[in-house]
């Protein structure tokens, strides 16, 4: 056992240049390889961490559009569900409207027929009823059909209620026109002089009497003062008639007046 | 029988004598370099790797692991240090199964010299790490008196690794000589193998001494610096 101190110098330089070689040709090139790899790892972690906040984000984004998309439909949707009900809406009015025209137009020209077929019944009906009152009168005691509706008009006169009798002496002191007698027909003198006393003992005493010839009447005699007017008329009788007649058209009458509740 | 590599003399020139030591340390770093060369050459930094380039880099790590763990600082600057002294010693011990192989280890000039640079390359951890001033200043605390003690101590850890090492691959060595001429064939195999289980040890305890020297003397920068800070 001893120490050799050339030796011992001569390790020590021998282990020194090891240190080195080893330095150069071990640590450092093993060291900088594994730090290659470290970092080349962490690179691509890094990147994969990139792509994947990318693909999130593109996820996200896509997911975004769809949304959009899904909002932008559903508007669309909404849109067209609201233009169908309007387009819906709309055809049925049109639909209403035209029916409702074409029914109007129906009843109108239900109602000008009905119209024009009763004015025809009222004309046939007062000539019809005219020439049988005469034929029936003349047959009876040779009377005229003027002359009883004459008399017949004399005796209301004479029958009138108080009532009617102060309405046309009111109406007389009211106007300074005369009292007028209309008739259809023509009045003879004798006829005419009854009237007037008539009038002068039952109506008015000294009011001046206007005999006159109108056509409006269809078949009677009125007397008129101011507003007040007092007759007898056949055109009355057919008035009731036509008022029966239209009750039987009540059905067509009663269809009319539900449409024109309708609009 | 030469126990002592140092007294087989190859060559001789005056003085300077090429002996056995030397020699078979040449070999050693010339097996060393020859294979970190071989391998380092084509190194991959890649996923794919070599085994030779695999063997070499859990090697390299864990001599950074180790002294991390001795030193809790960055392995970088004490890797070539204390790395090849455990590389040498490991690989001088376990040659030792190669018959006509002498272990240089078993020389106490190598080892002297090992633990030589050990006695130098602390100080110089030291001052590099904290400074001249501050480190030689460790010698006088707590009080001046502490000076001889603390360099006897230095000087006699310094004695203590280099015996030590020495002290164990000899012995191994002798031990297997005298069981050579005793008890020949199968005993001194196993002998030979309990060697190379020393071999590795003394190989560890070696490197992790000179890293807690080392660390020592650089963690006092350390902890003074942290007192410091508390302060």
């Amino acid at each position: 056992m001893g120490i050799d101190w050339i030796t011992v110098s001569a390790q020590i330089i021998n282990f020194l240049i090891l240190v080195w070689l080893l330095k150069r040709f071990l640590y450092q090139p093993v060291m900088r390889a594994m730090g290659c790899r470290e970092q080349r790892i962490i690179d691509q972690l890094n990147e994969t961490q990139e792509r994947e906040q990318k693909a999130e984000e593109t996820v996200q984004q896509y997911l975004e559009k769809t949304r959009a998309l899904e909002r932008e439909c559903e508007i669309i949707l909404a849109r067209a569900h609201e233009r169908a009900v309007q387009q819906k809406k709309q055809l049925i009015d049109d639909a209403r409207k035209e029916v409702a025209e074409i029914r109007e137009h129906w009843l109108r020209q239900a109602y000008q027929e009905k119209e024009e077929f009763l004015g025809n019944l009222r004309h046939q009906v007062a000539n019809s009823i005219q020439k049988i009152a005469h034929t029936a009168l003349k047959e009876l005691g040779n009377a005229q059909l003027e002359t009883q509706i004459i008399h017949l008009f004399i005796d209301r006169l004479a029958a009138l209620d108080q009532e009617s009798r102060t309405l046309l002496l009111k109406e007389s002191e009211d106007t300074s026109e005369p009292l007028r007698v209309t008739s259809t027909f023509l009045i003879d003198a004798e006829l005419r002089d009854q009237i007037k006393r008539v009038i002068h003992e039952n109506l008015i005493k000294g009011i001046e009497i206007e005999f006159s010839q109108s056509s409006e009447l269809l078949c009677g005699i009125a007397v008129t003062v101011g507003a007040g007017q007092l007759g007898w008329n056949l055109a009355d009788y057919l008035n009731q008639l036509d008022q029966r007649v239209e009750d039987a058209f009540a059905p067509v009458a009663s269809v009319a007046s539900i449409e024109k509740s309708r609009e | 029988m030469t126990i002592n590599p140092d007294a087989i003399v190859f060559w001789q020139w005056g003085r300077v004598s090429l002996n056995a030591t030397i020699a078979y340390t040449w070999l050693v770093m010339a097996l060393l370099t020859l294979i970190s060369w071989l391998v380092t050459r084509n190194l991959s930094s890649g996923t794919g790797i070599s085994r030779w380039q695999n063997l070499l880099e859990v090697v390299v790590t864990g001599i950074r692991d180790q002294i991390k763990e001795v030193s809790q600082q960055q392995p970088g600057k004490y890797l070539p240090f204390v790395g090849t002294l455990f590389l040498f010693i490991a690989v001088a011990n376990l040659l030792n199964m190669v018959p006509g192989y002498m272990a240089p280890t078993g020389s106490l000039s190598t080892t002297t010299a090992l633990a030589i640079c050990v006695f130098v390359a602390v100080p110089l951890y030291g001052i590099a790490s904290e400074g001249p001033i501050s480190y030689f200043k460790r010698y006088v605390k707590p009080t001046i008196l502490m000076l001889p003690f603390n360099i006897i101590g230095e000087i006699s850890r310094t004695i203590a690794l280099a015996v030590r090492l020495y002290g164990n691959i000899m012995s191994g060595t002798v031990i297997v000589a005298i069981l050579l001429s005793l008890t020949p064939y199968f005993f001194p195999i196993v002998m030979q193998l309990l060697g190379l289980l020393t071999g590795m040890i003394q190989a560890y305890i070696f490197a992790i001494l000179a890293m807690v020297y080392i660390a020592s003397a650089t963690s006092v920068h350390t902890s003074n610096d942290g007192q410091r800070r508390n302060k």
